[in-house]
């Protein structure tokens, strides 16, 4: 009986875990990366999920003319040195924070109106482990009046 | 006779016994087999579940695999976002641009109660917030208390809690007088439902704020200016630049496809993409140059936009009659 209850228990938790990690990721976005995006204005818009160790998120978005645009990549501290690149529609990249060691905000200015894409990589652990690691990142993109 | 009895009893007794003892025990592995089956059912139930969460998060990414299968680069990426201007955003692009002040445009604060339904009243929450950043930059102090009045009471309409959405807009009154710190409130205010409303799984509701917002932003864009104006040359080419957006927007909306109220406006949006279609934008590379100090990366290049009276017009017809569809009941 004991054994039973004590299955049932984890089958339980493990029922409602993606669902906890998920609100856990949003929460963490408000709290510890929006302070962070200032003084650039947030354009509202939360981007966030949580990722394994190995995945690619993409953001795309419109970079005005004669705006200053910041770009904000927050993740939890378990996934180490998340990697972002600034790509044109042609893929060429035009930023990649790995030469700027692994920086999680940088600034960008465009001289004419375009499309862009902010891609984002979790890196894959060095360490042989059966537990893939996960957590959560948010791409945040804030402007200057 | 006795000794007799009490053997047939003793041994149907002890037969009896044997078979409830066998019932026991084949019942106890009856209901330990049963027992793993519903085990097996209910991992393979949230396996399957986990998948389709997950193949709902990247619905976009496996119609891109599917029609790109040499593309390894796609089949990695688990999540695509698409972001569209925010009635900020758009606002302060309009800025830059030269606008005109006309208020007799924009859909009144007082039209609240008209909106009864969660979807009409999403939808006009965004538009009031491109109504709210536009009569701002025109520095109308009493109108935009209104337009925020009206705001808190749709974030209340729409249950987006006063600790998330509203109580950004209690501190009006007394910074109102500030347009930096009535930008700061407007900002938390939408960015806050934004969060609220994708954390509590109503990321369609946010979706709906945000195309409210942008249709109101292009609407007001359109019915500023006169074509034939050379002054308007530059607002007129930041409408023929919202050509990228309108893609992100149908992006967007696509991301949620059981959404019947998000999807009645894609034939609208695809019409409007129609007339985006004899839009040009000729696009010349140059160089991108990173400061390391500043942290900063500028990208050198040339964009010319062309967009000639009948683009224009039509832009402007089609970004009304959907307009309209948002705000009439």
């Amino acid at each position: 009986m004991k054994r039973i209850f004590k299955k049932t228990a984890i089958i339980a938790l493990i029922s409602v875990f993606p669902y906890l990690t998920n609100a856990q990721c949003k929460g963490f976005t408000k709290k510890e990366c929006l302070p962070q995006l200032k003084p650039y204005v947030y354009n509202g818009q939360l981007n966030s999920a949580v990722l394994n160790e190995g995945d690619v998120a993409e953001l795309l978005l419109t970079f005005y003319s004669g705006q200053d645009y910041r770009i904000f990549v927050c993740s939890q501290e378990m996934l180490g040195n998340v990697e972002f690149k600034l790509l044109d529609t042609d893929k060429n990249t035009l930023f990649y924070n790995k030469d700027h060691d692994y920086v999680k905000f940088w600034d960008f200015k465009s001289n004419s109106t375009q499309q862009l894409i902010v891609q984002v990589r979790i890196p894959q652990s060095e360490v042989k482990s059966e537990i893939v690691q996960s957590g959560c990142v948010s791409i945040l993109a804030g402007f200057k009046e | 006779m006795n000794l007799k009895l009490f053997i047939n009893f003793g041994t149907y007794f002890v037969t009896s016994l044997h078979k409830k003892i066998i019932f026991v025990e084949k019942f106890k592995t009856y209901m330990m087999k049963t027992y793993k089956f519903l085990l097996l059912i209910l991992i393979g139930g949230l396996l399957l579940g986990w998948s389709c969460n997950s193949s709902t998060d990247s619905n976009q990414i496996d119609n891109d695999s599917l029609n790109n299968v040499k593309n390894e680069h796609t089949k990695r990426v688990k999540k695509i976002f698409y972001n569209v201007p925010s009635p900020i955003e758009m606002a302060s692009i309009i800025q830059k641009s030269g606008a005109q002040y006309k208020p007799e445009i924009l859909n009144s604060y007082k039209n609240t109660d008209k909106y009864v339904n969660v979807p009409k009243q999403a939808l006009i929450l965004g538009v009031y917030g491109s109504d709210l950043s536009y009569v701002r930059l025109f520095d109308q102090i009493q109108l935009s208390i209104n337009y925020l009045s009206s705001i808190k009471k749709l974030c209340d309409e729409l249950n987006i809690s006063e600790d998330q959405g509203s109580i950004a807009i209690s501190r009006m009154e007394k910074n109102i007088d500030k347009r930096d710190s009535l930008l700061q409130i407007m900002s938390e205010t939408y960015s806050s439902a934004d969060a609220y409303l994708k954390e509590n799984d109503r990321g369609n509701t946010a979706t709906l704020i945000i195309l409210g917002g942008w249709v109101e932003a292009l609407y007001i864009c359109t019915n500023i200016v006169e074509f034939d104006i050379p002054q308007n040359k530059d607002i007129i080419n930041r409408i023929g630049e919202q050509k990228y957006s309108l893609n992100n927007l149908i992006e967007l909306i696509n991301s949620y496809p059981d959404d019947n109220e998000l999807h009645k406006f894609i034939p609208l949006l695809a019409e409007l993409r129609g007339k985006y279609d004899l839009v040009g934008i000729e696009y010349v590379k140059r160089e991108v140059v990173t400061e390391k100090e500043k942290k900063l990366t500028t990208i050198h290049s040339k964009a010319n936009v062309s967009i000639n009276k009948t683009s224009f017009e039509d832009i402007k017809t089609t970004i009304s009659s959907i307009r309209n569809k948002i705000v009439n009941n």
